[in-house]
């Protein structure tokens, strides 16, 4: 078998084939690296200004009084740059990078709203006029340019012999088919890991020696999984190569097969498939959102003011009114901001579930989700905000508490402690990224493509040892 | 001769398994994507229908002039099935009045409200073409004449009393003939498939005929870049391998690499922030003369009686980021205190004065505006357009782009049509003495009458336009077929059998 695997190198390592797909690869893989380089450090040293300019403006509000910070918020939350954003983009650009802890709606003589957490939205389309391009990142260079490599190095293993009649010669020899078989897809499994192992090897000299970007233990262990996940969706496009090379007669047929259901799985299921799945949501226009909420708005101000009518202007019943009033309508507003964006979670959940269908989908999901960017890296950057957004509000009924002087009236400023608070004491608002919530996400995707590895390997098998030579 | 060659070709390419292949796949392709192209069409053009409506209520419901809602809605281009463009992603309603210049980096968004929706990258039929048309006219090309060298059968043709050049038009001619089959056919399917839901225009007939000529110029470019390669290697494996490797660089692999491409603006924020200061010097100049105004008529401060009599709402900004400069003047009331009466004629002269200036101020500041966005945006765009000719399918996407009029000239002529929109509506504003009338602050004595109001209308810019645009890439296209058949013709003469 390592006879077989061993002549397989040999013949490729010395082929036209090898070289084009190492100088294609390594030029991808250095263009990623130097791309990174240049917007890597920036992007760090602008969410660094960003967080500190927020850490002032919490402070600001704290040293006037527990009100201020209360009615103000915490401000702007900001996303934290994944290191390997180099592995995926992960459409990093369409979602918005911070959450807003201080959304404010209106104010009265009297009395002024309080914040809610609210999610905007990133519009980068909007003033593009640049043509669309895919950004050159390790999900691209796996999902299209290396499986494309695979099937080219696969696609005359077994009908290439067949037509020159070595086939014969190999079967003729005490050796079982099976045996041929691995020892072939061994052989073309190496052959393609060689460029794409020197490939990333330099993308990562590149970027770990430079100054500008570090990595730390638990990016090289990221590093390794999505290399793995690479690996395993080679594999599939040399399983299917020789599953086709051995049921096809000649090699230049079996090579427009592969080709073609290459184009039609990689290529076009993908947008087609997100085609339609974009079509399937059905999300009322934007104005439908502000009239709700202008309405819940409304109806709850009717209400109020009917009541504070009849009592007098500082009585402390007429204070809980107020107070009342601003809560409630702090409250209603965050709950309709919610629920909107639960769903649109809801619906992009199911126009991936409908691209799953695509192997080279799952592959970048993969590569997204363990690279810390895309979609459910930014679900968990939310799921961060809103844990802080209770810690928050906890710390300032806390603090209220605590203060004797305080009415414990929520809502209205002279209901609450006027005393101010020293901005150590306020939580801070740190965006970690987990490891493990990573792989959970991430587990069905990694099955999925291993089951499609082992039919894929199996129906070669079957279909070699059947097959007459 | 040439006849038999042809008709020899022309029978080995059909009754081959690849030309079966190719057919299926291409059918399957296009007729799949425009299906849910037509129903994606469907869908926004009713968000448009529902748009229209919409805004033509509210504008209905503005009582007075100051507080009136009119807004544009660009509609769905039914050639974007063809080549998207721009047509999905820039914004598609606009408002108009007198104190804003409706631009296409100004314009908002109806339809969906998921922005994460935008992740999907959507797809169109010459996107499709590109890879398929592409990869068809290598595989057809990549053995023409190599196989026949290894086959031997290449010495048997030329032993016949016959022209290099000519064996090499003969095998051009029916391998195109071949090629095209699947081409025309999945079009006309499209075709079919679409004009039963959507009505299309003669205009849009031509259009698209442009669009076929182009996909046969390309298609014919790549059948010439196999069969240089397969004249130029003895082997058909060897040329097989090139021409996948080259198929994979100019489609998959270079496209992309255009983001690499640095700004050719130069330094963006010092270009924002020059344009935002020379913007706010107009409008403080236009500040400047409004609160002259103001104290000449001894109304001056915002929180005056004045005011309060109005209801007034005035606000003057240009945005740091987008440059957007916009100058709103408005009463919010529906009726005028008797005590403050005596304010009208006042108010009058203020709205008399105040929104020609307004009108003016911005006039202005959009020259500059426009300036710098060009070199900003603009600039950086064509850059990549450039680049990506490198390519063929930079070339051919600008030029169907061109045909079906999505592309960044198509999209500013309605921008364009907008703001002559803006003109008419001033005009009209003018011709009904509106700024200096009382239903532009309050509307007491009676609402505005819209029934008179002129209706914007928006026609795509006619065939000839669209093929004066597209002409320069078609060339550059036809251009690089000859040169690529010159070259292919020199190194087959000069080359053993």
């Amino acid at each position: 078998m390592w006879h077989i695997a061993k002549r397989e190198i040999y013949n490729n390592l010395n082929s036209l084939r090898f070289a084009l797909a190492t100088a294609l690869l390594l030029g991808l893989m250095l263009t990623n690296a130097v791309v990174h380089l240049r917007e890597h450090p920036e992007r760090v040293q602008r969410y660094r200004e960003r967080v500190s300019g927020h850490q002032n403006n919490i402070a600001a509000h704290a040293e006037s009084s527990l009100y201020d910070l209360a009615q103000e918020g915490p401000g702007y939350l900001y996303k934290k740059p994944s290191d390997l954003r180099f592995c995926a983009e992960g459409s990093e650009t369409f979602m918005s990078d911070r959450a807003q802890a201080g959304y404010h709606r209106w104010s009265t003589d009297t009395l002024k709203s309080f914040w809610i957490l609210a999610y905007p939205s990133a519009t980068p389309n909007r003033d593009n006029v640049r043509p669309d391009v895919t950004k050159v990142d390790w999900g691209f260079i796996i999902g299209y340019v290396l499986s494309l490599v695979a099937l080219l190095f696969t696609f005359d293993s077994i009908s290439g012999e067949r037509e020159r009649g070595t086939l014969r010669l190999t079967l003729s020899n005490p050796i079982p088919r099976h045996t041929v078989l691995i020892g072939k897809f061994l052989g073309a499994f190496i052959s393609v890991n060689i460029p794409f192992i020197l490939a990333v090897l330099v993308n990562l000299l590149v970027i770990s020696t430079s100054s500008g970007v570090h990595l730390d233990a638990e990016a090289w262990g990221r590093l390794g999984i999505i290399f793995c996940v690479a690996v395993l969706y080679t594999c599939l496009f040399l399983a299917l190569g020789m599953l086709v090379s051995a049921r096809v007669q000649r090699s230049a047929v079996s090579l427009v097969v592969l080709l073609l259901v290459w184009v039609v799985f990689v290529v076009f299921m993908p947008s087609t498939l997100a085609s339609i799945a974009g079509r399937s949501t059905s999300s009322g226009p934007t104005y439908d959102f502000s009239e709700r909420s202008w309405k819940l708005h409304e109806e709850l101000s009717s209400d109020y003011y009917s009541r504070r009518y009849k009592e007098p202007e500082d009585s402390t019943k007429g204070i809980e009114i107020d107070g009342a009033y601003v809560t409630k309508d702090a409250e209603q507003q965050e709950q309709l901001h919610e629920e909107r964006l639960n769903r649109r979670i809801a619906e992009v959940h199911r126009a991936r579930t409908i691209t799953r269908i695509s192997p080279v989908t799952i592959v970048q999901n993969l590569i997204e989700s363990f690279a810390g960017t895309g979609f459910e890296r930014h679900l968990q950057f939310l799921g961060n905000v809103q844990i802080y957004a209770r810690e928050f509000r906890t710390f300032i009924v806390d603090t209220d508490n605590a203060d004797p002087e305080s009415l414990h009236i929520f809502g209205v400023r002279t209901g609450m402690s006027q005393e101010p608070i020293s901005p150590e004491a306020v939580p801070k608002f740190e965006d970690t990224l987990n490891l493990s919530k990573d792989f959970n996400t991430a587990a069905m995707e990694l099955l999925l493509l291993t089951l499609f590895v082992l039919v894929l390997l199996s129906g070669a098998y079957l279909v070699f040892v059947r097959v007459e030579v | 001769m040439l006849k038999t060659l042809i008709r020899r070709e022309l029978l080995d390419n059909l009754m081959t398994f690849r030309f079966a292949a190719v057919l299926l796949i291409t059918l399957l392709l296009v007729v799949v994507n425009t299906v849910v192209l037509t129903q994606d069409y469907e869908q926004r053009l009713e968000s448009y229908n529902d748009s229209v409506k919409r805004h033509r209520q509210d504008l209905r419901n503005s009582k007075t002039y100051s507080t009136a809602y009119l807004f544009i809605d660009r509609a769905p281009n039914p050639l974007s099935i063809f080549n998207v463009g721009l047509d999905k992603r820039l914004g598609n309603y606009i408002g108009i009045y007198h104190g804003f210049m409706p631009t296409l980096w100004d314009a908002r968004m109806h339809g969906t409200d998921n922005p994460f929706i935008a992740f999907f990258s959507s797809i169109d039929i010459v996107f499709v073409f590109e890879v398929i048309l592409s990869l068809m006219g290598l595989i057809f090309a990549y053995d023409a004449i190599a196989g026949e060298r290894e086959r031997g059968t290449l010495r048997l043709i030329l032993a016949q009393p016959i022209g290099r050049g000519q064996i090499l038009l003969a095998k051009y001619i029916s391998a195109m003939a071949c090629l095209l089959v699947p081409l025309i056919l999945s079009l006309l399917f499209a075709l079919l498939l679409l004009t039963r839901s959507i009505p299309l225009s003669t205009a849009d007939f031509l259009r698209i005929a442009g669009i076929v000529l182009t996909s046969f110029a390309y298609l014919s470019l790549f059948y010439l870049i196999g069969l240089l390669i397969s004249v130029a290697t003895p082997r058909t494996g060897t040329a097989l391998m090139l021409a996948m490797f080259v198929w994979g660089f100019l489609i998959l692999v270079y496209p992309n690499l255009i983001r690499v491409t640095v700004n050719p603006g130069g330094d963006i924020q010092a270009r924002v922030k020059t344009a935002h200061n020379q913007i706010q010097q107009i409008i403080d100049e236009y500040e400047r003369e409004r609160q002259k105004f103001l104290e000449n008529e001894g109304i001056a401060g915002e929180t005056s009686e004045f005011s309060k009599a109005l209801g007034f709402y005035h606000q003057a900004d240009v945005n740091p980021v987008t440059l957007t400069t916009y100058i709103e003047n408005m009463s919010v009331i529906s009726e005028i205190r008797p005590d403050f009466e005596k304010y009208v004629p006042v108010a009058k002269r203020y709205y008399n004065f105040v929104l020609p200036l307004a009108t003016r101020t911005v006039e202005k500041a959009w020259r500059i505006r426009k300036q710098a966005l060009d070199e900003i945006y603009v600039r950086q765009a064509r850059m990549d357009r450039i680049l990506l000719k490198l390519s063929p399918v930079g070339i051919y996407d600008d030029a169907t782009q061109a045909w079906a009029g999505t592309d960044l000239l198509g999209l500013r002529d309605f921008f364009e049509a907008a703001q002559r929109y803006r003109k008419i509506i001033i005009d009209y504003l003018y011709a009904k003495d509106a700024f200096s009338s009382r239903e532009w602050f309050v509307a007491d004595k009676g609402a505005v009458d819209w029934s008179t109001l002129p209706q914007f209308t928006f026609e795509r810019s006619d065939v000839r336009t669209n093929a004066k645009r597209a002409l320069p890439d078609m060339f550059l296209l036809l251009i690089c077929n000859l040169v690529l058949f010159m070259a292919i013709v020199l190194i087959f003469i000069k080359s053993e059998v």
